[in-house]
């Protein structure tokens, strides 16, 4: 069995300014990591160098006139909100994260292996068909499902796990019934959206299923939510293939949030990913990075966790230094796994008219 | 004067490249401070030792533990508390009792120590290097920090790999400072370091016949891409030139990739002491009859087939059909080792060389030639090598240190990048100078890493970390041409 990695040293380059969030610092300690682990020689993984995605890839997802905006804006330097700045050099870049994405996909749906990782930047949940947002400027996560919808691939299912609501892959996909959008996300947080009644319009009713938690949510209420509702969906969806927007600002100790999942929570969420994918769709999984900015405690522990997840390796030892215990304990809010429960009763009865799991 | 001298499985080679090239072979039966009485002259004098190290590691009662300090991460058994961080911040200190409980339970000859991320910074191995001195001397404890590389598994490996030579490789390093003042290892992947380099990391002098009969070649033919074909008593070696060069990949030992280079090599187990019974033996039990030895090899086998080797008289006892039969299967095993090579020409050194090579190179299809001096190419090679260091630098500005081959430095000021590949080129420069380069091998110091990102702490950008990787390149020596 193999994982595939996709990543590229030009992953490092992007840079809206040298002390914005979504910096080089993200992937360099989770490089250094992964090659401490010795990951880029472990037979268990395949190593992947992306190709940019072309024109006809993207213009499936974004519209004319937004493409043609990035390409100016390239060149020029230019402004999309005062988190996503244009900087110049950006759309080669932007197409190669997105290319990364396609590429793992492709990997796993050509058996060049089990499941795959993208460890791309920029970032792109928050994309929309015509404008950036958030860090983000192309959906790397929508263009890589057309992509392999193109390929063949009926219903896809996908598990964002980022923080923060994937609004702009929610809005592409809302009236969609070939793909499930799940999201769990912190709420309150930017960008806002993401309320449990939002599940879709049109053919798409019933399709997009909304989590929201509070600050302080753990381990223990994302495993909560894997159990109750996402494996329920999955398994009644029946998707062809599984894709995870693999978010890690989930962690502790992320400054841009207020959750408290651990690495070793998070890689324990994958292998069950990895499980259901076995289960319902031949073990078809890929996960793309998105967001994720505790450059040091959490990305290099989470990054390294996912991908020994998708590889089924031991998990025992994937865990942050013990200097972060305290951390935890002030991230953790005790009283959130009710509130996480009660939304969760919420939600099942707002999706009970689509989907026989939920019916009483 | 340039000495070089590679000790073979079975005999020790000498070479003295000064305005001519003159050479001499010595039975290792005679040892090694003998041969280097031989050299008592001034001059560079460097040693290739691969082949007694290769006979070390086939040793089956030797045992190696290996004490890992695993830190967050994938899963490691056998693993002691205490962890660095890709910073290099220890964010977990080791236990001394739970450290000398392991070590009193896990008895071995040798012990090698491997730290995650301890080339960021080292302090845990040496902490555990020193709880460690009450159940091993120094000559068998490996760190694996002076590899100076990222790649724990890798690191593991070379480490335990160099746990099983350091005493050996030691113990030459002082036979030969007994008899001469300074000397440089050669190293399998054909460049030169000085011995304490080499005690810190061993592994480095694996393949380093094949890396010196690939430079002596390259030496003394001038041919840029070519498979040197080097039949020796023990074994035939294959090695590919590319560029006028040896061509380096990574060493696997016991089927895992470690963290040193060593040049391409494939080895057949057939020599011109191989032994004789109805066929050809892969293996060797002395000398050829006409060297003196016991038993026919197949030197004698050439003997019988036309040829006046040695004590040509004395191979008469073997059958002559069998000769010849052992003589072909010989040619066309090596022939089929060819067909893995692109290389357009073969170029035939080692002492039997002219005798057999012109045959192998029919059956392959290929051309070949044979240079002069082609008996001792191995010796040349080592004599005309040159001082190749290379420098691995990580410069933390945060932290206010460096980490230079897995040493630690404090910093008091990170320059820009211009400024730190220009030190890092300065330190290699003075390194090598030090060890006896030449300075006009240092005209050209390769840059083959140079990145830097910002880091960024509450907002602000509060300096940068910068990664470079400087080397003067292996090659042949400016003293030589």
């Amino acid at each position: 069995m193999t994982t595939v990695i996709v990543f590229d040293e030009a992953y490092l380059r992007h840079e809206q300014s040298p002390d914005h969030p979504e910096r080089r610092e993200r992937l360099s300690y989770t490089f250094d990591q992964l090659r401490e682990d010795g990951i880029f020689d472990h037979p268990s993984f395949r190593h992947v160098f992306p190709v940019e995605a072309t024109q006809e890839q993207v213009a499936r997802v974004h519209l004319p006139e937004y493409i043609s905006f990035l390409k100016e804006a390239s060149t020029r330097g230019g402004f999309i909100d005062f988190d996503t700045v244009v900087p110049r050099g950006l759309l080669p870049l932007a197409l190669l994260a997105a290319g990364g994405a396609i590429r793992a996909a492709l990997s796993v749906l050509r058996g060049d292996g089990e499941n795959a990782f993208a460890l791309v930047r920029p970032p792109g949940h928050h994309a929309r068909a015509g404008t950036g947002a958030g860090f983000c400027y192309l959906n790397n996560m929508a263009i890589a499902v057309r992509e392999i919808q193109q390929q063949g691939i009926r219903r896809v299912m996908i598990l964002d796990w980022d923080a923060h609501h994937g609004d702009g892959t929610q809005s592409i996909f809302y009236g969609d019934s070939s793909v499930l959008f799940t999201s769990i996300h912190q709420r309150p947080l930017y960008p806002g959206s993401g309320d449990t009644s939002e599940i879709g319009e049109g053919d798409g009713m019933g399709y997009t299923v909304n989590m929201p938690v509070p600050p302080g949510t753990g381990d223990g209420s994302y495993h909560y939510l894997f159990d109750t509702i996402i494996a329920p969906l999955a398994r009644e969806f029946a998707p062809d293939f599984i894709a995870i927007s693999a978010g890690q600002d989930v962690h502790f100790t992320d400054p841009l949030a207020g959750l408290a999942v651990t690495a070793r929570g998070y890689a324990e969420l994958v292998r069950k990913a990895r499980q259901l994918a076995g289960e319902v769709c031949g073990g078809r999984l890929v996960a793309v990075l998105e967001g994720g900015y505790s450059v040091e405690g959490g990305l290099p522990y989470t990054n390294l966790g996912i991908a020994a997840a998708l590889a089924g390796l031991d998990l025992e030892n994937i865990r942050e230094p013990e200097v972060f215990a305290d951390w935890l304990l002030k991230a953790q809010d005790p009283s959130a796994h009710q509130r996480v429960c009660r939304m969760a009763d919420t939600l099942r009865e707002t999706l009970a008219p689509y989907w026989e799991c939920f019916s009483f | 004067m340039l000495v070089g001298m590679d000790v073979g499985g079975t005999n020790t080679d000498l070479a003295v490249v000064e305005d001519g090239i003159s050479s001499l072979k010595v039975p290792n039966t005679r040892g090694i401070a003998d041969v280097l009485h031989h050299v008592r002259g001034p001059g560079r004098l460097a040693v290739s030792t691969s082949t007694p190290l290769n006979h070390l590691l086939t040793r089956r009662d030797w045992k190696v533990t290996s004490l890992l300090i695993p830190g967050p991460g994938l899963r490691w058994p056998g693993g002691v508390k205490g962890a660095v961080n890709h910073c290099g911040d220890i964010v977990e200190e080791v236990d001394r009792e739970e450290v000398t409980s392991f070590l009193a339970s896990h008895p071995a000859d040798a012990l090698a120590v491997i730290g995650k991320f301890s080339v960021r910074n080292p302090a845990l191995e040496q902490k555990v290097a020193e709880y460690a001195r009450g159940f091993y001397p120094d000559e068998r404890i490996c760190l694996s920090h002076p590899l100076a590389v990222l790649g724990f598994p890798a690191r593991v490996a070379t480490t335990r790999l160099n746990a099983s030579l350091k005493e050996e490789v030691f113990r030459i390093t002082k036979l030969v400072e007994s008899e001469r003042n300074t000397f440089l290892f050669f190293r399998g992947d054909a460049g030169l370091s000085p011995p304490g380099d080499v005690i810190r990391n061993p592994s480095v002098l694996t393949n380093s016949s094949a890396a010196a009969v690939g430079l002596g070649v390259s030496y003394l033919t001038g041919l840029r891409d070519c498979l040197v074909i080097d039949v020796g008593g023990t074994t035939t070696d294959l090695v590919p030139l590319e560029s006028g060069m040896p061509i380096p990949e990574v060493l696997v030992h016991e089927g895992t990739r470690t963290a040193t280079h060593v040049v391409r090599a494939h080895s057949l187990p057939f020599g011109g002491d191989s032994v004789i019974r109805d066929g050809l033996m892969p293996w060797r039990e002395g000398n050829a009859l006409a060297f003196g030895g016991s038993g026919p090899t197949l030197t004698d086998a050439l003997n019988r087939t036309g040829f006046e080797i040695g004590d040509y008289h004395a191979s008469s006892g073997l059958d002559r059909r069998l000769a010849e039969q052992v003589v072909d299967e010989y040619c066309r095993k090596v022939a089929e080792a060819v067909q893995g090579f692109d290389s357009p020409r073969i170029a035939g050194c080692g002492y039997l060389a002219p005798f057999l090579v012109p045959e192998i190179a029919r059956e392959a299809g290929r051309q070949f030639s044979i240079p002069p001096h082609a008996e001792c190419a191995n010796a040349i090679g080592v004599a005309v090598s040159r001082v190749s260091l290379t420098l691995v630098a990580h410069f933390d500005g945060v932290r206010g240190r460096s980490v230079v081959n897995g040493e630690v430095r404090r910093m008091e000021r990170m320059g820009d990048e211009d400024e730190l590949v220009e030190s890092c080129r300065q330190e290699v420069r003075r390194q090598a100078l030090e060890a006896g380069a030449h300075p006009r091998d240092l005209d050209e110091i390769r840059v083959l890493t140079c990145s830097s990102y910002d880091v960024v702490r509450g907002a602000f950008r509060r300096s940068r970390i910068t990664d470079i990787v400087v080397q003067v390149a292996p090659g042949i020596t400016v003293e030589a041409r």
